[in-house]
């Protein structure tokens, strides 16, 4: 691991000693392979599971979300080389640009493969400062204000969740904050303590996850960034989010205060699914607007986890499909503001004359969004509710068929106005990259793909994120579902049962015989 | 001893609510820096060079002599003095009070055996200072002071509850709160360059 960091840092930096552009891609795409050896290397010599460094570990969370990471990551470069050029950035911003953005990588990389809940902070600080300089990219006068914002409001939110892990620390044996040592000593944690401590961490890290209730940076960040950058940060740092979110989840699973903690997630999502709901009608800019669609889905991915059960599994899935969708639209979206020159949605339209492979892949891209079949979000979307169905949570049912009525109204008007609507903006028809629609386009497919078939290393993967949770329940519908699986169950159970009852009537008769010999010895002493 | 370190670390609280000069928000900082330092040394039991050395980093080194020199950095290069309305200060009094209040009502129900509760009670009322001066002030410059009393409160709240965190990670938690606080003096002397302003009404242009 710290091999694979020091390269990592050494080719994210090495941007800005080499002098041209091109040496400056071909660094990009070292760092690229350098992900995916990683990843390779540590599936390959079965280093699932094995600390590193004693505060990284690589679990099926830390290697499944840097897997994604690493696909949206790829994307990202090739359509910010396109996009930087168009832009007609200077030598040195492109290289600053591709620097932070590797160097995001590899905070986030940390993140997911922190084994200690103070390191986590630590790299989710990390990030804060690796995103402002992308996010101030542009270098315009509401890139500033957003950079500020971003900066002061994940800095005063993530120092909020310190406090947090301080509170959770007086819990801890002799310090150690690692997750598995936590997990045993929550149980004997003051309930007040723990539930004040979750509130802090989990509106600490709301700021990353993009969840209510500090998902306003989020949104900012996402508006300002190049679009390829928005690409990744709506999605790897949204993972970052949520997977620091789930680390603490799983720590309170085994304490007291785990049913209140799940309630407090149903209340987050609902609120997130809400202002996902109301900003989707009135957002003016195609970015925004596919940033508060990160709101919504992220609200859905809190009640999953709070409702638990299959909603657990079917959270985890969503934010792997959300990853390939989101990033594709906003690859469409980066390759749109070429043509236009502009994000607003009031004014651009024709979209499927000028750039008709950009517009379906857009059109197809909404449709997977909104979690119409194929869509893998549809799988996941109709688990949780039938999960709600389950635990007869009728209140949330209702709720949140309508906000997502709402979401599906607003997102399908907005997006078939970019394609049918008339344009009032100027047109740059050159800037058409059919090429790069298709590119953009691969993510989707991906997403397509999962919603039709589920390959069993993605199943394997969530059901052990999951497996105190859900894994239990999934194995007994198994089994129940194989009538000859069933019956040898039910026969071993009666021979064990037997065999128990044979011990305690043996044990039973034993102590008949004592007891009846210390009788006859007391009589004989009496006697 | 550390009764009046605590005593005096409130009293700063109070008056940074109160004062109006960047100057003395920056003295008061560098104070409770000093404070901190005195602090967490009456309570060390034993001595241990490599955690004293890495109390007077954080404490002496960045607390009270790096942040308020990039701090007296950035007010002369904005020039910026004072907070402008006066009606906020008196709020802001008015506010620190009632959080002082809040604060030991919260300690009282929150009282642990393991846990100091004064410190723990002062840690409160400067996270809830801080708070207040990011809510009630205008100028930037005022928020960014707020959430400094916060990174000091939240330190002060450590020592509360007792945690010794490993080495490594205390260091990379210091490198972390002294990037960020470089990084948002930079973006305040853009914002001073770019918009001519460091008020918080003028970062209101990005909208629905």
């Amino acid at each position: 691991m710290l091999t694979y960091l020091i390269i990592s840092l050494i080719l994210a930096v090495l941007p800005l000693v080499v002098r041209t552009e091109r040496m400056t891609n071909v660094i990009a795409a070292l760092f690229f392979l350098l992900q995916v050896a990683g990843i390779a290397l540590i599936i390959g010599y079965g280093r699932v599971d094995g600390v590193m460094l004693s505060v990284f570990c690589a679990d099926s969370m830390a290697l499944l979300f840097h897997s994604l990471m690493t696909v949206v990551l790829g994307f990202s470069l090739i359509h910010s080389s396109s996009y930087l050029k168009a832009e007609q950035v200077s030598t040195r911003s492109y290289k600053t640009y591709y620097t932070l953005l590797m160097l995001l990588a590899v905070a986030i990389t940390c993140v997911y493969y922190s084994d200690n809940i103070a390191m986590t902070w630590v790299f989710l600080e990390a990030t804060t400062i690796c995103s402002a300089g992308i996010i101030y990219h542009r270098e315009f006068k509401q890139s500033l204000e957003a950079t500020w914002k971003y900066v002061f409001v994940c800095s005063t939110g993530i120092a909020m969740a310190y406090l947090g892990i301080m509170l959770l620390a007086t819990v801890a044996q002799h310090g150690a904050l690692d997750y598995t040592s936590l997990k045993e000593a929550i149980v004997e944690g003051d309930p007040l303590y723990l539930k004040v401590a979750f509130l802090l961490m989990v509106v600490g890290y709301s700021c990353k996850m993009e969840i209510f209730p500090l998902y306003t940076v989020g949104i900012d960040a996402n508006y300002s960034a190049p679009a390829p950058a928005s690409a990744f940060i709506s999605t790897a740092l949204v993972n970052a989010g949520f997977v620091s979110i789930m680390r603490i989840y799983t720590l309170y699973a085994e304490s007291d205060v785990f049913e209140w903690a799940r309630h407090v997630l149903i209340l987050i999502g609902v609120l997130s699914l809400a202002v996902g709901a109301m900003f989707l009608r009135r957002a003016n800019n195609y970015k925004r607007f596919l940033s508060y669609s990160t709101v919504e889905n992220m609200g859905i991915v809190a009640i999953g986890l709070g409702i638990g059960g299959v909603a657990l599994w079917a959270a985890v899935f969503h934010v792997v499909c959300h990853t390939f969708v989101k990033s594709s639209m906003f690859y469409h979206v980066g390759i749109m503001r070429h043509v236009y020159d502009s994000y607003s949605i009031n004014r651009i339209g024709n979209y499927i004359n000028i750039n008709r492979v950009g517009a379906i892949g857009f059109i197809i891209g909404t449709l997977v969004l909104l979690a119409f079949p194929p869509s893998p979000l549809f799988i996941s979307e109709v688990k949780i509710f039938s999960e709600i169905v389950t635990v007869e949570k009728w209140w949330l049912l209702i709720v949140m068929l309508v906000l997502m009525c709402v979401v599906l109204y607003s997102i399908w008007s907005r997006s078939l106005r970019l394609s049918y609507h008339s344009n009032q903006d100027e047109l740059h028809l050159s800037a058409v990259n059919r090429r790069l629609s298709y590119i953009a386009s691969i993510p989707l497919v991906f997403a397509i793909v999962l919603g039709l078939w589920q390959p069993q290393v993605l199943n394997d993967a969530i059901n052990s994120i999951i497996a105190r949770e859900v894994a239990i329940e999934i194995e007994e519908v198994e089994i129940v579902a194989t009538p000859e699986q069933a019956c040898e169950e039910v026969a071993e159970d009666a021979e064990t049962t037997d065999a128990l009852v044979k011990e305690v009537e043996a044990a039973a008769e034993e102590v008949i015989e004592e007891t009846t010999d210390e009788n006859l010895d007391n009589n004989g002493d009496v006697l | 001893m550390i009764l009046s370190l605590i005593i005096l670390y409130v009293l700063s609280l109070i008056y940074l609510s109160m004062a109006d000069r960047f100057r003395s928000h920056t003295m008061i900082l560098a104070l409770q820096g000093l404070l901190l330092f005195g602090i967490a040394m009456a309570r060390m039991h034993a001595f241990h060079p490599v955690e004293m050395g890495f109390i007077v980093v954080e404490t002496l080194v960045f607390k009270a002599i790096v942040i308020p020199i990039i701090l007296m950095h950035v007010i002369r290069k904005t020039q910026i003095n004072r907070i402008t309305s006066s009606s906020t200060q008196f709020g802001s009094l008015v506010m620190s009070i009632a959080a002082l209040i809040a604060s030991c009502t919260i300690t009282y129900y929150m009282h642990n055996s393991n846990a100091d509760t004064i410190s723990f009670g002062v840690a409160l009322y400067a996270l809830l200072s801080g708070l207040i001066l990011i809510v009630m002030r205008k100028r930037v410059f005022a928020h960014l002071v707020g959430f400094l009393v916060i990174e000091n409160g939240v330190f002060l709240f450590s020592m509360a509850i007792g945690v010794e965190l490993p080495m490594l990670i205390n260091l990379a938690i210091m490198l972390d709160i002294l990037i960020s606080i470089l990084v948002l003096g930079m973006f305040l002397q853009r914002m001073d360059n770019d918009m001519n302003t460091d008020e918080s009404d003028a970062l209101t242009s990005i909208k629905d």
